[in-house]
């Protein structure tokens, strides 16, 4: 059994459950006690309060014990009712305010959940709670339900100095004057009275008091009589060292003397008088009471042990029904008489007796079920209430002492009443019960911390509903219940607002200002909120985590220039890997790629190589990414980096080497562009929509030399509040696109050795257009400028795409274009074909003697040509050197980057097919298509590329083309023939002098006189070889390969207004060859027209078939001639119009009249089948061998004779017959592609052959 | 009527919070969701006694609170499911009901592929389908 003592519940129960004693008293007597500063209870309490009485008591049982501690509670009997409401209010509201005030500056916020656990209880459990609970109970005590608050003796206390002692003792106990609880009669009004007489010895001598003791004797008994003499002290100096009023008297004031005139003899009379009072008087009154109670309780109900709670209380409850006006028991009802016994009981300590031998924790329990009877009845009327609330807080109590945690903070919220004041203690009682219930119900205690603070705002407690607001907030930490922690916030805010303390509102204010899942108004509201309390405050608030806009670290980029030097932003965008494969052989290995053997490392301190070089008066750029979370449109001004530039450590030089720069203030002051500092800082404003995200590039540029470092970014929210983000805290995903050494720590990352000054060439092609169309060919100019003080030299450049661009010669710089592309026919063609080697490497080496000097520029002529169609991007880089200037850097490169939009423009496509009747001549059909939309282009001129092929049109391009521009969407096909010049000069008997030779054919106006453009020569040979190499062909192979170019203009004054001169456009088309190209070729010659007289049988045509293997291979080839299964003997007269014209596809058959008509190899096979089977009655039949093998040599041509006799005249196909070729290659393994079709069938092609019937016999 | 109903993920984040009231008292049901997540660890430390409530996914009547009533529902991957109404006579047979609907229709809510688990519930045919669920409890019970 635990001490009862011990629980908070037990001492409250032994100071409050003692017997009170009504005083009554004279005014006389009140001024006698007034001398020494104490009123008469005063006076008396601290001798009311007995440790070791040690009385004998006998109760009901026959076991007398003895009781140890005893108390007196002393009551003037104007107080001993129930206070004024009004006033008891006034005085918790103080309480509860000063408190407010006291924790209000002392609470410090537990950050976690788990540390608001770990704490003790003690700690947890705000003390003050006892404290009000007190006082809440005080001030409803003397209720008429209980017998605990009612007096059970009277103490008639008479001055000495009064007239007729006797009679005002009578007078004293006049109904009238008594607490109306004796008067209703819900107490006895007969209950022990005790007279006592004081003697103010300051008055008059001892006798007459005396007198009066013994009149007073006489009159109203013995031993119920006593006399104290005080006040023996004249002088009134006598000092108490430990005071024994202290306590009781409060409001005293330490200077105050009080009993000053009580000597040591007056206290111990006073002492005497209460002891005998209580232990002779009062303890053996309450004895004989529950004896004669428990006889009268145990006649009338037998058994009560048992029946105490139920019949007790049921029966209260009845009565409580039957009255409304409110539960009144008299004094002598049998429950009242049960409740007295059992308080008098419990008084005395006899708590078997009173509670059936249940122990003390047990009566508890016992207690709580009566209490709880009465909070559950007594509902109606605010004495009920106010009961309830009384009876509430015991049973919560002791509901806590005994682990039931949980019931008590139920009972707590249940006896929240219409003070909201009160409830909001009981909310937050009820909320510590909960966090201390095993397991904790964190949730709920969260809830009524919530439900306490919004209780105690509305009684104007704004401190303690802040302090209840933040407890709260661990709760909520963490959690994504979002909404609630913002109200939790942002009232937070507000309330600290009211208070004046900004600076904390403004933080709590910062946790809800991103709050993105808020409908609009809210967001608006708590921005409004915001900035209306930073304004209050009155200076600019620099929060280092301000989520507004939020800043996405991981897209930072941070672009700096060390020996790589950007052109431009775009430049800076691409990625290094890229650069570094273009520049590997253009830059000095040494610095590229060192390693321990390398001079160069010696040199070079290992910590500039470590950390990223930037050179001072050159700007570092940083990207970042804004975000704005809300729906509102939020203003940012100021955006600007946060830098720090120190000292080089191993230099030490620096003038301002101080950590000053840290200074923030410092550094936006440089930032306006004080020239002699050493940062100069981009600021940058911008306003974000809602949900925007924006790139803004901020750039430092470090004037001096030392060790930049960029620590974060700041910026100004609605001009109001200043945000920093610092880039270290995590830093992890960030990026550096410069940064060469990935494994570096990120930190370092963001940290620069700025070195001195270096020359710096800006580079810029002048007139490059971002559109263009495929083919374009014009001339560009490079310029190159040196703003620095050093000159450059050792130029390189090396260009991504020589497809598209190509370094020109210096001379071309002020060439006339497009005349300068034109056939010179004065200049020899020698070293045309000069420069192929430099642009095959796609390395420029500018000559050794150019230099950019210093505060110069430099041009230099480039050739753009647009090669395909699509989104082209070019890289340039240029290579320079500087002298003498650094020992870290002794060069840069320039890199420049463009985009290009190429859009298809004239689709030119060629297709060669083998002459069938010459071996040795080709047919060139050309196909020109304009893709674009609206420009016209102006055909000009086919080249061939090379001296072998001549080129001539079939027929002239007036009769195709007259207008000689091709319009939008429209297409031209043209017909060439073409001329193997080597072939033909050696194996045809015509031999064309070599003035005639044509490789070049105009396609525009025939009689112009206008130059061809020369495709032998730069550039726009150059480009050819571009295109060469870039489509992938070798230069050997087939010998039946021809390149062309074609060439086409836009005239000027065209929609593309950017120049005046007329475009040109080139299109390259390389290694053209016959389509189907087998390596046999054949021809069958003979009489096209016979005329036969057929009189005679037959007719026999002689025919010759010429081979040629123009493979490597050794060839055998077969010819097989077959007649048509078939014997329909109708002959095929007119094939071509018996042919129904829907099965020719896209291409309408001409008789041949002569075989200048090109026939593509596809429609020629196509065709094969169908006259086969459609005609399919040869009146010919194959004379002579059916099979022939043949086996040619590499090279070389062969003859085969053929035979075929006629019998009716008429006009034959004689394409029914099929050459099977083999090649067994030559031991060597080179024509592996030639190996692999090593074998094929070539059908026949037609050889229409007229036999007539001879008109004369002969 | 139902005025609110709740889905809370096995940490006690909100996946998804829905009221059915015209009145502005989102942070009120907040609270009162959030306070029942006591109630429901509670249930499920301390079950009440084994047997035919071992598998019981059905938590009862989680708290009365003055004007409303909070009943549970726990599904077997510890996600809650809250119902608040302001019936204060409700059957039990129809809250059951209402709780199997709409676990039914979270299923298929978390079974979409774009659905990240743990993450809130933003499906809009999730709301529609919930929102049909409350509707049709209010006239089952008054049927």
């Amino acid at each position: 059994m635990a001490d009862p003592a011990s629980t908070p519940l037990g001492k409250m129960l032994l100071e409050e459950i003692t017997p009170v004693v009504m005083v009554l008293c004279t005014p006389y007597v009140e001024e006698s006690c007034l001398k020494n500063g104490l009123s008469l209870i005063q006076l008396l309490s601290p001798f009311c309060d007995f440790t070791n009485i040690d009385v004998p008591v006998r109760t009901a049982s026959d076991q007398p014990y003895r009781l140890r501690k005893f108390k007196l509670r002393l009551f003037y009997s104007s107080d001993i009712r129930q206070p004024n409401l009004e006033v008891a209010k006034e005085r918790l509201k103080k309480v509860i305010t000063h408190v407010g005030e006291k924790n209000f500056r002392e609470s410090s916020d537990p950050s976690q959940v788990n540390n608001l656990l770990s704490r003790p209880e003690s700690e947890m459990l705000p003390s003050w709670f006892q404290f009000f609970n007190k006082e809440l109970v005080r001030t409803l005590s003397f209720s008429d339900h209980e017998a605990f608050d009612h007096p059970v003796a009277c103490l008639l206390v008479v001055s000495s100095k009064d007239d007729e002692p006797v009679n005002r003792f009578v007078d004293l106990f006049n109904t009238n004057k008594l607490p109306s609880l004796l008067n209703d009669g819900a107490m006895d009004p007969k209950i022990m009275k005790h007279y006592l007489l004081l003697h103010d010895n300051q008055d008059g001598p001892f006798n007459k008091a005396t007198k009066l003791l013994a009149d007073m004797r006489n009159a109203f008994g013995q031993n119920d009589c006593q006399i104290i003499c005080f006040n023996s002290s004249q002088d009134g100096k006598i000092h108490h060292q430990d005071n024994p009023w202290a306590p009781f008297k409060s409001d005293a004031l330490p200077t105050e003397n009080l009993g000053c005139f009580l000597n040591l003899d007056d206290l111990n009379e006073i002492k005497d008088f209460m002891q005998e009072l209580s232990s002779k008087h009062i303890i053996p009154y309450m004895e004989q009471k529950i004896r004669v109670l428990n006889q009268q309780v145990s006649a009338t109900r037998k058994g009560f042990r048992n029946q105490i709670k139920n019949l007790w209380w049921r029966k209260g409850k009845e009565d409580t029904i039957d009255t409304p006006n409110g539960p009144v028991y008299t004094f002598n009802s049998i429950e009242s008489q049960i409740r007295i016994l059992g308080d008098y009981a419990f008084m005395l300590g006899d708590y078997e007796l009173a509670l059936s031998n249940y122990r003390l924790i047990s009566t508890d329990y016992k207690l709580d079920k009566a209490w709880k009877r009465y909070a559950g009845v007594q509902k109606l009327g605010s004495a009920g209430r106010r009961n309830a609330t009384r009876c509430g807080l015991w049973w919560a109590e002791m509901l806590k002492t005994r682990d039931q945690l949980k019931e008590a903070a139920t009972v707590y919220f249940r006896i929240c009443g219409e003070d909201t004041l009160h409830s909001a203690v009981m909310l937050e009682q009820a909320s510590f019960c909960y966090l201390l219930s095993k397991p904790p119900m964190l949730h709920k205690y969260g809830f009524h911390l919530v439900l306490s603070g919004d209780h105690y705002k509305k009684c104007d407690q704004i401190k303690h509903a802040i302090r209840t607001y933040r407890s709260a907030i661990p709760v909520y930490k963490g959690t994504t219940w979002s909404l609630i922690k913002d109200h939790v916030h942002f009232h937070i805010g507000q309330w600290y607002a009211l208070l004046g303390m900004y600076d904390v509102a403004v933080t709590h204010m910062l946790e809800v200002l991103a709050s993105t899942h808020q409908s609009k108004t809210t967001q608006e509201l708590f921005l409004r909120d915001f900035l209306q309390i930073v304004q209050k405050t009155g200076k600019t608030f620099e929060v280092l985590k301000l989520q507004l806009p939020v800043i996405n670290i991981s897209s930072l980029k941070v672009i700096f220039e060390d020996q790589r030097t950007n052109a431009s932003a775009a430049a800076a965008s691409v990625k290094e890997s890229l650069w570094r494969s273009l520049e590997e052989d253009m830059i000095p290995s040494s610095t590229a790629r060192s390693n321990w053997l390398e001079l160069q490392s010696k040199i070079i301190p290992r910590k500039y190589k470590e950390s990223n070089i930037c050179v001072a008066g050159e700007a570092l750029k940083v990207d970042t990414e804004f975000k704005n979370p809300l729906q509102i449109p939020i203003s940012v001004s100021s955006v600007s980096l946060m830098c720090e530039l120190s000292a080089n450590p191993e230099e030490g030089k620096l003038p301002n080497s101080s950590n000053e720069v840290q200074n923030n203030e410092d550094r936006t002051s440089t930032s306006s562009g004080d020239i002699n500092s050493c940062l100069i800082l981009s600021e940058v404003d911008f306003s974000l929509e809602g949900g925007e995200t924006t790139v803004v590039q901020l750039t430092v540029t470090p004037r001096i030399e030392g060790i930049l470092k960029i620590v974060g970014v700041k910026w100004k929210l609605s001009s109001a509040v200043v945000g920093l983000c610092n880039f270290e805290f995590n830093s992890v995903n960030k990026r550096v696109v410069r940064g060469r050494r990935k494994q570096h720590s990120p930190s370092s990352d963001l940290k620069f050795l700025v070195i001195k000054s270096l020359p710096r060439l800006e580079g810029f092609i002048h007139s490059l257009p971002e559109k263009t169309y495929a083919g374009d060919l014009r001339p560009l100019v490079l310029e190159l400028s040196n703003q620095s003080k050093f000159p450059v030299k050792n130029l390189k450049m090396k260009i991504s795409n020589p497809r598209f661009l190509y370094a020109g010669n210096q001379k071309e710089l002020n060439a006339d274009f497009p005349a300068c592309l034109k056939k010179k026919m004065n200049v020899e063609k020698s070293g045309s074909h000069a420069n192929v080697n430099k642009t095959l490497q796609n390395l420029f080496h500018f000559p050794e003697d150019i230099f950019v000097q210093e505060e110069t520029s430099l041009s230099w002529p480039l050739w753009f040509h647009a090669a395909v169609p699509g989104n082209i991007p070019l890289y340039i880089t240029i290579y320079y050197e500087m002298e003498g200037v650094s020992s870290i850097m002794k060069y840069r490169t320039l890199r420049m980057h463009y985009n290009l939009q190429v859009l298809p423009s004239l689709d030119v496509s060629f297709q060669l097919s083998t002459r069938p009747s010459r071996s040795q001549e080709f047919l060139l059909r050309m196909d020109v298509v304009n893709k674009t939309s609206s420009e016209c282009f102006q055909v000009h001129q086919l080249s061939s590329v090379g001296q072998q092929w001549e080129i001539s049109l079939l027929q002239p391009v007036d009769s195709i083309l007259p207008s000689q521009s091709l319009f939008a969407g429209q297409s031209l096909s043209c017909f060439f023939m073409l001329k193997d010049r080597r072939r033909s000069s050696t194996s045809d008997d015509s031999i064309p002098s070599i003035s005639h030779i044509q490789s070049d054919v105009r396609l525009g106006p025939q009689d112009n006189s206008e130059a061809f453009f020369d495709v032998s020569s730069s550039p726009l040979a150059d480009f050819h070889d571009c295109e060469r190499s870039s489509q992938g062909m070798s230069s050997q192979g087939c010998e039946y390969k021809v390149d062309f170019v074609f060439i086409a203009q836009l005239p000027e004054g065209n929609s593309d207004s950017s120049s005046n001169t007329p475009l040109v456009f080139s299109h390259h088309a390389c290694d053209c060859s016959p389509s189907s190209m087998s390596p046999i070729s054949w021809l069958v010659d003979g009489p096209r027209t016979i005329q036969h007289n057929f009189s005679a049988p037959l007719c026999e045509v002689n025919l010759k078939m010429t081979i040629t293997n123009s493979s490597d291979a050794i060839a055998s080839v077969h010819i097989n001639t077959f007649d048509s299964p078939s014997s329909n003997n109708q002959p095929i007269v007119d094939a071509t119009t018996s042919q129904p014209p829907e099965h020719q596809s896209g291409w309408s058959e001409i008789p041949i009249v002569n075989d200048t008509k090109i026939i593509t190899t596809e429609a020629l096979t196509t065709r094969v089948p169908k006259s086969l089977s459609l005609e399919s009655v040869p009146q010919f039949i194959w004379s002579g061998t059916s099979s022939t093998k043949l086996v040619l040599q590499p090279r070389s041509t062969a003859e085969s004779p053929l035979q075929i006799c006629v019998f009716t005249p008429g006009i034959y196909d004689l394409s029914n017959y099929v050459l099977n070729w083999n090649l067994t290659p030559v031991n060597d393994g080179e024509n592996q592609g030639e190996a692999n079709k090593s074998s094929g069938v070539c059908q026949g092609y037609p050889y229409y052959l007229s036999v007539l019937e001879s008109n004369f016999k002969d | 009527m139902i005025v609110c109903v709740a889905v809370v993920g096995h940490q006690n984040n909100p996946l998804y919070i829905q009221s059915f009231t015209d009145a502005d008292d989102a942070l009120k049901l907040h609270h009162i969701v959030h306070c029942s997540l006591d109630v429901v660890d509670e249930r499920v430390n301390n079950p009440k006694k084994s047997g035919p409530t071992l598998n019981e996914t059905f938590l009862g009547l989680l708290y009365p609170t003055e004007n409303y009533k909070v009943y549970g529902y726990l599904t077997n991957t510890k996600v809650k499911f809250i119902l608040v109404t302001t019936d204060l006579d409700v059957r039990d047979a129809d809250v059951r009901n209402f709780f199997r609907r709409f676990h039914a229709a979270y299923v298929d809510a978390v079974s979409n592929p774009f659905h990240v688990p743990g993450k809130k519930i933003t499906s809009r045919t999730f709301a529609d389908r919930v929102s049909t669920i409350v509707q049709s409890f209010g006239l089952s019970s008054a049927v």
